[in-house]
């Protein structure tokens, strides 16, 4: 029986400032050391200032995985010298022997592939800075370090060894990621918002940690990997060992990371320059009114209020920008079209950030062109030609349509006049059709190549089948 | 209290605090006399007190700004190459 | 022009024109000239500077323009609250060359109503001593008698105040680090509230005990200095809100009809010197000639509030020591060709025999395996004294005990590290609470100086100055010789 437990690291990016100090949450646009001040680089005299959004976000997340959330929180230093913490310990949440419980949350759970995953525990914490090796060798002579990052705020989950095989973790992740876009408390995609590590476990062997996973597609790969490990040792009856282990990215194996002469010691100790909070059920009552409806409730409402089928609203629902975009754009009427235009052809031309960010495309545009579509004034094709365009530039359906002449060709005449020259050169496809009737498509193809598109298919089909004699 | 703590452990903590002790006597047998005093707190008889705290409200909490420090900060601290903080290199 | 003039009369002589500022600076640093080689108070002298401001403040004046209640007089400031563009050492050669790029809060506001810092002053390492031997730069010596320690941590700020190089001085608290040298310096030191005086800029050591306190030759002196630095401050979380309180309000409205507890822990003969008890005893009558009622109190907690204290310190200073590991600022000393545990081990052997004791404790005992047997149970023994206080302090307005067990002592005289800690035995439970003591000069036997203290609830510290008011007006004592 194969157990896996995930530690997950989530910046909250949303945030303007980080968690202690009015530095910038999100580093990613300065120079080294651009984004500091005393506090979150431990100037000595310098005392940690709480902010406020980040308790309510972390609570928000708390909430929405299920968990119990306590009346007050506490924080509490984890003592460790490394260059990345400007103070040599971080300010973090625990919950000790002694006291109360006081992280954002605990014993949560969520629904993955059927099947319950419980959440140990979440904890609001601040990052370390980062690491930059001098030369990448194992000569380097230096370490350099970039404080930018030091103190932007961090929601740390943890989960029970829950997972059975990384297919699980894998859909979890996502899962994860999109309640915490819907949150609008942070950006997973932005370049290390998430992080995790994984534990591994097969037939109640000893748990091994596995540390330093890049991606979450590295997370499968490592987690696939230890086990397959694992079993491998297991069926050569060689002892596993209960150990912390690093994902190798080269050599996409997992290392035995160097055992460290001391014991991990943290010296935990409640941290005195940061009051207990009380979030009072008042407030959280209130956090909750806040709270965006969830992923579940959204893909229920789509269904039931629109009539989208599960497969669409599932996709649609789970994706914060197209269901903003589906929300804007439909009037109840046409929105089984938007859902599918936007799920069938937006998705796909739409598939990344820098494509979403640099695009044209507005809510209008959606609900003229299913409007152009259901009232054949364009053709399904050349609706997508049009999209190119209105994501490059986002001018009106209607210029475009001018402009690149997409006019839904559907008037008898011109069309019989285009389909009296196919037929005439389609001999064989004619007759064929003539005997096959089924074959007719070929040639409704042809009138379309013909036309760029533009031809209404159905009334072409129509008038082939009156031209062919055929039914 | 039974034993002092021994020399090994004080040699250990040292090392996990990042300190060296050359003159190990006087600091051993100084560090051993204020632990043993501490055994004191045995006597206390406190195991059943709660650690409580009144804390403060939510809204007494700094508000989300991002506020720019003043770059002369930098002036202040160690940086190398005008740009990174220098640390020695990590075994 | 009297150099031991209080705050408050120097005020008054400004307003009136007795004098001016530029000239009460310049005499103080004649003085600071003339004896500070010998007494070592100061780190740092701040003169040109300070002539600077007192010609700046003397401009206003004349030009009728507002000036702050301060009036230019010189204060000192204790080597662990920084000070913009200046070195703030904490006495440590660790940080020999660090520059603070801001100002402590506590001293802002003192300048902002035209205080002048004319120096900072010695203490013992990190604030972790109590008679400023620990000093990396040399100790300082008690005015009285310059054989004797001053007392600490804050030795620099009261032998400041005492040999009148300064009106006044700001030092910090942990367990009884301004009380104990106002005691041994006589003068009056103050330990606010916990959260009332703003902590940005005191470089910390027990950051859930530590407070920022005046030292002045004065009670009133004191109150006057509260008003300007207590309140709230947003860098600071851990600050309450003072209300409005003005601390000089009523400050004469005595304590006839006051309950007074004498803590009996605090203040039997096995515990104090023969000439501390006898005064204590003497203070006890005075108390009671102007008319509080005295009764003895017992606080079970106390025999172990020494071995909590200093159980938490300890670890909490071995956290906020963590960050001097020589890399973002500190002292040169290049990091080249180093491996990383190796240098920062190096780095920090310039800390001194002292903090490294606590470190190590600090190491010790809240770790893993210990930290059930130490620190969970000092942290329960602090939460029981806080609860033990609570109907004591409904019954009585204050608590009274010397300030120290003992008059000043001989450098190197006490090296036992246990009779050491306990020269704090009467200060730590006033930190370990968070409640506001007060030590006020009281007799000078054997030609030393012996301090009273006295104790108030939670933010009560403007009773508690009216207390003080009331027994300092009973004594009489000299200068001292320097």
């Amino acid at each position: 029986m194969t157990k896996i437990g995930l530690e997950i690291h989530c910046q909250l990016t949303k945030l303007e400032s980080k968690l202690f100090c009015s530095c910038k949450a999100d580093y990613r646009e300065f120079e080294p050391n651009m984004n500091i001040c005393p506090i979150c680089m431990g100037i000595p005299g310098s005392l940690p200032l709480l902010n406020k959004k980040a308790v309510e976000k972390a609570t928000l997340i708390a909430m929405a995985l299920d968990c119990n959330t306590p009346p007050q929180i506490a924080f509490f230093r984890k003592n460790y010298f490394y260059p990345d913490l400007p103070k040599n310990f971080q300010i973090t949440q625990l919950n000790p022997d002694g006291y109360d419980k006081t992280s954002i949350g605990w014993e949560g759970k969520i629904t993955v592939d059927n099947k319950e995953i419980r959440i140990r525990r979440i904890q609001l914490e601040e990052d370390p800075g980062r690491l930059i090796y001098e030369g990448a060798t194992e000569r380097t002579k230096v370490t350099l370090v970039d404080y930018n990052r030091a103190g932007t705020p961090l929601v740390e989950i943890v989960t029970e060894p829950d997972f059975e095989n990384p297919h699980n973790v894998r859909n979890f992740l996502n899962i994860l990621s999109d309640l915490l876009e819907n949150l609008g408390v942070s950006d997973p995609g932005l370049d290390g918002a998430m992080r995790a590590d994984a534990n591994v476990s097969i037939e109640g062997g000893p748990k091994v940690e596995i540390k330093n996973i890049g991606s979450f597609h590295d997370l499968e790969k490592a987690v696939h990997f230890e086990i397959t490990r694992q079993q491998s040792l297991t069926e050569r009856k060689i002892e596993i060992i209960q150990e912390t282990r690093h994902w190798d990215d080269r050599r996409k194996i997992t290392i035995s990371s160097r055992t460290k002469e001391e014991e991990e010691e943290y010296r935990y100790h409640l941290e005195a320059d940061v009051p207990w909070v009380n979030i009072d059920q008042k407030t959280k009552k209130e956090l909750q009114e806040q709270m965006p409806e969830s992923i579940s409730t959204k893909k229920d409402r789509y269904i039931s209020k629109y009539g989208i089928t599960s497969q669409v609203a599932d996709i649609l629902a789970s994706d914060k920008y197209f269901s903003e975009l589906f929300e804007k754009a439909n009037n109840e009427t046409n929105a089984k079209d938007i859902a599918n235009m936007v799920t069938t052809d937006i998705m796909g031309l739409l598939d990344t950030r820098e494509k979403r960010e640099s695009s044209k495309l507005e809510a209008e545009h959606l609900s003229d062109l299913v409007e152009y579509i259901r009232s054949n004034k364009i053709t399904r094709s050349s609706a997508k030609l049009a999209l190119d365009e209105i994501i490059k530039n986002g001018k009106p359906l209607l210029q475009i349509i001018k402009d690149l002449n997409l006019g839904h060709i559907s008037d008898e005449s011109t069309l019989s006049g285009i389909i009296a020259q196919v037929l005439s050169e389609e001999v064989k496809a004619s007759e064929d059709a003539k005997q096959n009737p089924e074959t007719v498509n070929f040639l409704v193809g042809k009138v379309m190549q013909r036309t760029h598109g533009k031809a209404d298919p159905e009334s072409t089909l129509a008038l082939l089948k009156k031209n062919l004699g055929i039914k | 209290m039974k034993n002092l703590v021994t020399e090994e452990e004080i040699a250990q903590v040292a090392k996990l605090m990042k300190i060296e002790i050359e003159d190990h006597s006087e600091h051993v047998e100084k560090v051993q006399k204020m632990l043993q005093y501490f055994d004191i707190l045995d006597k206390a008889n406190v195991e059943s007190e709660k650690l409580e705290n009144p804390g403060i409200k939510l809204d007494k909490l700094r508000n989300d700004r991002y506020i720019s420090y003043d770059k002369k900060l930098l002036k202040f601290l160690k940086i190398y190459k005008e740009k990174y903080v220098k640390a020695p290199k990590l075994s | 022009m009297n150099l031991s003039i209080s705050a408050l009369d120097y005020q008054t002589s400004i307003k009136n024109g007795d004098f001016t500022v530029e000239e009460f600076i310049s005499k103080s640093i004649e003085k600071i000239n003339s004896v500070d080689d010998n007494l070592h108070a100061f780190l740092l002298k701040m003169n040109d500077s300070a002539l600077e401001k007192a010609k700046e403040i003397d401009c206003k004046l004349k030009s009728n323009q507002n000036v702050g209640k301060c009036y230019g007089m010189p204060i000192s400031v204790k080597d662990n609250i920084c000070v913009a563009g200046y070195r703030t050492t904490c006495a440590s050669k660790v940080l020999e060359d660090f520059i603070s790029p801001y100002t402590a809060t506590a001293v802002d506001r003192l300048q902002s109503e035209d205080a002048i810092v004319i120096g900072k002053t010695n203490l013992d390492e990190f604030a972790m001593g109590l008679s400023t031997e620990y000093s990396a730069y040399g100790p300082s010596k008690n005015p009285w008698n310059t054989d004797y320690v001053p007392g600490g941590s804050s030795g620099g700020s009261a032998v400041s105040v005492s040999a009148n190089e300064c009106v006044a001085s700001l030092g910090s608290d942990t367990g009884g680090s301004v009380r104990n040298p106002a005691s041994f310096c006589s003068v009056v030191g103050l330990k606010p509230t916990y959260g009332l005086v703003s902590r940005y800029g005191l470089i910390s050591y027990a950051n859930s005990m530590e407070q920022i306190g005046p030292l002045t030759k004065t009670v009133k002196d004191s109150a006057f200095l509260l008003n300007i630095i207590s309140g709230i401050d947003t860098n600071d979380n851990t600050t309450r809100d003072k209300e409005n309180q003005d601390y000089l309000q009523d400050i004469d409205a005595g304590i006839s009809g006051k309950k007074i507890g004498i803590v009996s822990e605090m203040t039997s003969s096995e515990v104090l010197s023969d000439e501390v008890l006898n005064s204590t005893k003497d203070a006890i009558k005075t108390f009671e000639r102007i008319g509080a009622n005295c009764e003895n109190v017992e606080l079970p907690m106390v025999p172990y509030a020494v071995a909590a204290y200093y159980t938490i310190t300890s670890t909490e200073a071995g956290s906020n020591l963590a960050r001097y590991d020589n890399i973002r600022y500190g002292y040169d000393f290049n990091s080249e060709g180093f491996e990383f545990n190796s240098y920062i081990s190096q780095a920090r052997d310039k800390l001194g025999p002292e903090v490294k004791r606590r470190m190590i404790l600090g190491g010790f005992v809240p770790s893993a395996g210990h930290a059930g047997k130490y620190f969970l149970k000092a942290l329960k023994v602090k939460s029981k004294l806080i609860s033990e206080l609570k109907p004591i302090f409904d019954k009585y307005d204050f608590l009274i005990s010397p300030t120290v067990p003992i008059q000043p002592f001989k450098f190197g005289e006490i090296q036992d590290p246990v009779q050491f800690m306990k020269i704090d035995y009467n200060t730590v439970t006033s930190n370990l609470t968070g409640k506001p003591a007060i030590s006020i000069p009281y007799k000078i036997v054997n030609g030393l100086p012996i301090g009273i203290q006295i104790m108030a609830d939670s933010f009560k510290d403007h009773s508690l100055l009216q207390a003080a008011y009331a027994l300092e007006k009973t004594v009489e004592l000299p200068e001292a010789l320097i």
